[in-house]
């Protein structure tokens, strides 16, 4: 898959140009947080703003907070903690924690709700507030447009000395995590098969904590980037082209599989034994191919994950409902559907069961669980897919036209049958394009699948250079 | 409340009601105008033990960290501890979240300079310049900090202290001593540090959970449960601290308070017998003073009021001084630090009584015994101006006049003070005389002459 990666360096030089004379400061307020630059949107009072009116929002009531390791991370801790005890909301403070952790503990808690602090894949500029609520997953449109209309009118809660909240720091709980995830997974038979792992976590919440990890499921650890410094080495994307130090190890090492996570662990995309780095595209897929033959049951996905997980859906004859992009509503799909598991291209999956969060852990516990169970490799399994080619692109692009060029893009496929859910989505033959606005930056997305690479490539090239000229 | 007194932000700092005017978000705003003002380094953090000084410390730590400060978290810390230490780390300022004796709906910041001191009038317009402007130094992720903590704060305080006196006379008496911290910061080191000097300690209200078992001003009616301990226990002496540490009052062995006017007036005459120098006094300070002053040949120099301004008399006459302070209980050695400094006062008193051999109560003895008055009127700032011209026209060739701050006329043995509030529109006078009766004449036949003309106008 590393091929396509480079194919998509080259789009990137393309385009870069794009971004020359573009002043409009990144932030970006959504549903569910929000997420900038340090230093020019992400401010302490944009922070405290945000957290005053999420404490406002949950009337006082109890809250966890947790970040992961960026180096502007005691920055946003230190002004959420103020906000929310000046609301009376007391505060759980969970330190440095991955966020699907976090959202465990909020129903274990008994927390009205919960703030993690982390921008997942972006690299170090960038951080976010993730509001989540009791029952531990990410707000939903209706929740989340309440915290906004709070955090617009500007009139927070206000606790005189007395009333104010308290601070909490609480420990053990990752024990709580991992013991609950062993039960879950069939941790007997992992644990028995003495596996050897090498985990990416690219210094970011997962550092260290990857050690109690492997120490519950009795796997031989050789960690990577496994200081949580905040220092990335590499952009905490968990995608092919930084997975090169993983794969460069692994087959001499005779490492059973190989895994990258993001900073706050909600995504991973695999690296196998042989030394393949995987697209992150297969991470659902080959989850989803496994578990569904025991538990049967609804998918739930969005329009720009690969066509994979339809093909597998079908082969083990479940139905698949489509969502927005954004684990939000994902989620939330997941729970009004009664799905049983849900997933995105982008190596985020959850399965209903265990918590209704994309959760890192948990897919690397399947992996695992899969390994031992169908006593095959990696590189064996993922040949039962279907084998798709996926161009990722973003073009950059000022957020004031974003969504007008989106629009335009229809003018591209005038006979198609067009999807509008969320930008434009077009299935032609045996593959899909996929053009929406990001929600996290000034970005246009362009994903392209294909069975062909050529195809797959022709179409690419047709759709990116239609949207570069119009944002010109 | 009225908005008029919930937030003030004034040359000793920003103080506010919490759930009020004191916010997350101004209290951030203050703490990037002030790491913009210093520039990036190593800033200390302390605080009072209010219960709201989390809430107030958290946002400071994040408005610091975002202007590519270090921030120094060392907790619930005494003043005189926070600006010692500043100075002698090496760190570019320090930050106070203290109301000082405010009650405890209130919470603030002091600003401390490089030196250990609070800013002064020109430092302190400099930096509110920048914080009104309300544009800071926002730095890039790659010029971010990791913030640090400091578990033993008030160690380098300590040791200072401890090399000053003389450990072995006082150790030898064995002093039974007891101290109200007030459930303030003082608690911290106050047990530790009379302890090392040897005292048979009882601690009353000691801890640090801001809880206020009184009025945290060290004033006769707020220390009833103190006086009844030291006579309980047979001891020595009593101490009472307010919130943040930096003033002092005494309980005798009676049991009686000596009142808070005595603590730098026999703190000074037990420097003075050893290094007759200077003595900076704010202008309503005791004029027991002067009379110390007078027995050993010192001049005395009065500033206007505000422990800056003392703070800075100090410095301009430099080594000449041997102790400055306030009549409010603040003791401000140079030799250990030009701050107001409760632990200083205490080691005072108790090497002047092992020095001596006397009791408290026969120290307070031997100070002329005067009576202090204190008093309001309402009146705006213009109305205190037009009174304070009217009766210096009045009283100039009655009395010595001084103008540095509001209006003090000094008699042959007794003064009268008249200023306008920093805080709310009111004429404060203070008067002291031989007796209480004296002194309420003064303060009744000033506040009948204001009102007239105050009528008149």
């Amino acid at each position: 898959m590393g091929k396509f990666e480079m194919l998509i360096c080259k789009f990137t030089l393309k385009f870069i140009k794009i971004q020359k004379g573009f002043s409009m400061k990144l932030l970006k307020i959504g549903i569910s947080g929000v997420r900038g630059i340090v230093g020019e949107t992400i401010t302490p009072e944009l922070v405290m703003n945000f957290a005053c009116a999420f404490g406002t929002y949950l009337n006082s009531k109890p809250v966890l907070v947790a970040r992961d390791t960026r180096i502007s991370g005691p920055m946003l801790h230190s002004a959420c903690l103020s906000a929310l005890i000046s609301t009376g909301c007391d505060v759980l403070d969970l330190g440095i924690c991955p966020t699907p952790i976090l959202q465990y503990m909020v129903k274990k808690f008994k927390a009205e709700g919960a703030i993690s602090i982390s921008a997942g894949h972006n690299d170090s500029k960038w951080n976010a507030l993730t509001f989540i609520n009791r029952e531990g997953t990410y707000l939903n449109v209706f929740q989340g447009e309440e915290v906004l209309d709070i955090y617009h009118l500007g009139i927070f809660t206000k606790i005189s000395s007395d009333k104010l909240g308290k601070i909490k720091s609480v420990d053990n709980y990752l024990d709580v995590y991992f013991e609950n995830l062993s039960k879950f997974l069939d941790a007997e038979s992992i644990r028995k098969a003495n596996l050897k792992v090498v985990i990416d976590p690219c210094n970011g919440a997962g550092a260290k904590i990857i050690d109690l990890f492997c120490q519950y499921l009795n796997c031989k650890l050789i960690p990577l980037n496994n200081e949580p410094n905040g220092y990335f080495p590499h952009d905490p994307e968990p995608r092919p082209r930084n997975a090169q130090e993983v794969a460069s190890i692994i087959k001499i090492i005779k490492a059973d599989v190989g895994f990258l996570l993001n900073s706050d662990v909600s995504r991973v995309s695999i690296v196998a034994e042989d030394g393949e780095t995987l697209s992150e595209e297969y991470t659902f897929p080959l989850i989803a191919n496994y578990y569904l033959k025991k538990n049967p049951g609804t998918i739930v996905t969005n329009h720009s994950t690969s066509k994979m997980i339809e093909d597998v859906a079908k082969e083990n004859n479940c139905p698949v409902v489509k969502t927005k992009v954004g684990q939000s509503y994902s989620i939330h799909s997941l729970i009004s559907e009664d799905g049983v598991i849900a997933g995105e291209g982008s190596g985020g999956i959850a399965i209903a069961e265990f918590q209704p969060a994309f959760d890192g852990f948990l897919a690397m516990g399947l992996v695992l669980e899969m390994i031992v169970k169908r006593k095959k490799k990696i590189s064996q399994l993922i040949k039962e897919l279907p084998k798709y080619h996926i161009i990722k692109q973003k073009i950059y692009c000022p957020p004031t036209k974003v969504h007008s060029v989106v629009n335009e893009v229809k003018k591209l496929y005038l006979n198609q049958k067009i999807d509008c859910s969320d930008g434009v989505k077009v299935e032609i033959n045996n593959g899909w394009i996929h053009v929406r606005a990001s929600a996290t930056e000034p970005m246009i997305r362009v994903i392209v699948e294909d069975k062909s690479k050529e195809r797959a490539r022709e179409k690419a090239e047709e759709v990116i250079n239609f949207i570069s000229l119009l944002v010109k | 409340m009225n908005r008029a007194t919930s937030l003030k932000i004034s040359i000793s700092g920003v103080r506010g009601i919490v759930g009020e005017s004191l916010t997350p978000q101004l209290i951030a705003s203050f703490a990037q105008a002030f790491g913009t003002y210093l520039g990036q380094g190593r800033v200390i953090v302390g605080q009072d033990s209010r219960i709201s000084g989390t809430m107030v410390k958290k946002a400071v730590l994040s408005g610091l960290l975002s202007v590519g400060c270090q921030p120094i978290d060392i907790g619930i810390c005494p003043i005189p501890s926070i600006q010692i230490l500043t100075k002698e780390t090496k760190a570019i300022g320090g930050i106070a979240v203290t109301a000082s004796h405010n009650p405890k709906e209130w919470n603030g910041l002091k600003f401390i300079n490089k030196d250990g001191l609070f800013l002064n009038y020109y430092q302190m317009e400099e930096f509110l310049d920048i914080y009104h402007q309300g544009e800071f130094s926002l730095v890039e992720v790659d010029k971010y900090k990791n913030p640090k903590f400091e578990k033993n704060p008030t160690e380098l305080h300590l040791r200072k202290l401890l090399s000053y006196f003389n450990v072995d006379i006082i150790g030898q008496k064995k002093f039974k001593v007891v101290i109200d911290c007030c459930n303030g910061a003082g608690a911290v080191l106050a047990p530790h540090f009379l302890k090392a000097l040897g005292c048979q300690v009882t601690l009353i209200n000691a801890l640090p959970d801001g809880s206020f078992a009184h009025h945290p001003e060290p004033v006769p009616e707020n220390i009833a449960k103190l006086c009844r301990t030291v006579i309980e226990k047979k001891a020595d002496i009593g101490f009472v601290q307010d919130a943040d540490a930096d003033r002092l009052a005494i309980v005798n062995e009676k049991g009686e308070p000596i009142g808070e006017e005595l603590t730098l007036i026999l703190a000074a005459k037990h420097v003075l017998s050893r290094n007759p120098g200077i003595i900076v006094v704010n202008l309503s300070t005791s004029q027991a003073i002067d009379d110390i002053a007078k027995e050993f040949n010192v001049p005395v120099i009065r500033t206007k009021i505000g422990e800056i301004n003392v703070v800075e008399q100090i410095l301009t006459q430099q080594e000449r001084v041997a102790i400055g302070g306030e009549g409010n209980g603040g003791v401000i050695l140079p030799d250990i630090h030009p701050c107001r400094d409760s632990f200083t006062a205490m080691g005072l008193i108790l090497e002047y009584m092992a020095c001596s051999g006397k009791t408290i109560s026969e120290l307070q003895k031997e100070i002329p015994k005067y009576y202090i008055i204190k008093d309001k009127i309402r009146g705006t700032p213009e109305q205190a101006h037009q009174i304070i011209r009217q009766l210096k026209r009045k009283y100039m060739s009655k009395g010595e006049i001084s103008l540095i701050d509001g209006l003090k006329i000094k008699f042959k043995d007794y003064w009268i003070h008249l200023r306008p509030s920093n805080t709310e529109p009111i004429i404060r006078l203070i008067a002291e005389a031989k007796s209480r009766e004296k002194a309420e004449k003064i303060v009744w036949q000033f506040k009948k002459q204001i009102s007239e003309i105050l009528k008149w106008k």
